[in-house]
């Protein structure tokens, strides 16, 4: 009978650790389900066509305001909110480099202002803890060129959020 | 006892599983931007003038202008495939009173890529120079007058037009 005791509680000691072990990886998450919502005012903007000479750098219009939300961070999570394009921006097989792309962001220092990139997110903004309703404004701009082939270019971006 | 064991550990797998799951939540939106390229030309001289000096023909059978080169830039954005032109065209002969030079006696050499050399025509756009590509190019050109015993003195005038065409 002694010997049978001893092998239960041998048995039964590690599965009841795993267990609980596993309660305690999940309960975190199951306190802090975290949430992000994020809109744009505006699901596109453009640039005009300008001489280079005068003005070099092109202000797409109209601004993009960002409003977004950040609920059930951990405590020392955050947030961080990027930028990828799709593409360049293409005309027929005219392209201009997306990385002639630049965009201003306001207000600092939660957003940043960068540098378009189609082959990796750039951050737009970033920040710890909860956020309700939350905005910011975003100036895209092209710097001119006279290479630039005569076109429409167009190429899409995607504004992503993430919390963490 | 085994069948246990299994569920304990089946828990413990989907509840770490979950912890994955719940760990990071994102949200993503969409916008699509475009530009449009306007055709565009524009072109810029050093000078608006050239000037030859009289000199004696046996000595100077070409006389070079006054004004040395000058400095051409010419700006344009065309559509892919299509070429940028850069043309040249008088209005008519050198004239002073009555008396005429022909103006095919003035030519001009040229620098820079895609700039050429030729002779000036009062009846047909001479090319001065070309590309096939959006673009800023500058260049030069430099006028010369070919000198004769027959030309009347006088001073003489004519006017040229440049035309830039970015189609």
């Amino acid at each position: 009978m002694a010997v049978h005791a001893v092998s239960k509680t041998r048995f039964v000691l590690p599965v009841l650790l795993m267990a609980v072990s596993g309660l305690l990886l999940a309960t975190p998450s199951a306190l802090y389900a975290q949430s992000v919502t994020l809109s744009l005012s505006q699901n596109s903007f453009s640039f005009a066509s300008a001489d280079p000479d005068s003005t070099p750098t092109i202000t797409g219009s109209p601004a993009i305001t960002v409003t977004y939300s950040v609920s059930g961070t951990k405590s020392g999570g955050g947030w961080t909110m990027t930028l990828l394009a799709g593409g360049n921006l293409i005309a027929g097989t005219a392209t201009i480099p997306i990385s002639n792309m630049t965009w201003t962001a306001t207000p600092k220092p939660v957003f940043q202002d960068g540098m378009m990139s189609n082959s990796l997110a750039q951050t737009l903004a970033s920040g710890l803890g909860n956020k309700s309703n939350s905005t910011g404004m975003v100036t895209f701009s092209l710097a001119n060129s006279w290479s630039y082939n005569v076109g429409t270019y167009t190429a899409s971006i995607i504004f992503t959020i993430t919390a963490y | 006892m085994k069948t246990m064991r299994f569920l304990l550990l089946g828990a413990a797998v989907v509840m770490l599983a979950a912890t994955q799951t719940l760990g990071a939540a994102t949200a993503t939106s969409n916008v699509s931007v475009s530009a449009t390229v306007a055709a565009t030309a524009k072109l810029s001289l050093s000078s608006s003038t050239v000037s030859f000096a009289n000199a004696d023909p046996d000595t100077t059978p070409s006389i070079a202008a006054t004004e040395g080169a000058i400095t051409i830039t010419a700006k344009g954005k065309t559509a892919t495939g299509s070429t940028i032109s850069l043309t040249v065209l008088a209005a008519a002969d050198l004239t002073s009173g009555s008396d005429t030079i022909p103006i095919s006696n003035v030519t001009w050499t040229a620098s820079g890529t895609g700039f050429a050399a030729g002779t000036m025509s009062k009846s047909a756009a001479q090319t001065v120079g070309s590309w096939t590509t959006s673009g800023s190019r500058a260049g030069t050109q430099t006028y010369a007058l070919a000198n004769s015993w027959n030309y009347p003195t006088g001073s003489y005038t004519a006017t040229a037009t440049y035309t830039l065409t970015a189609p």
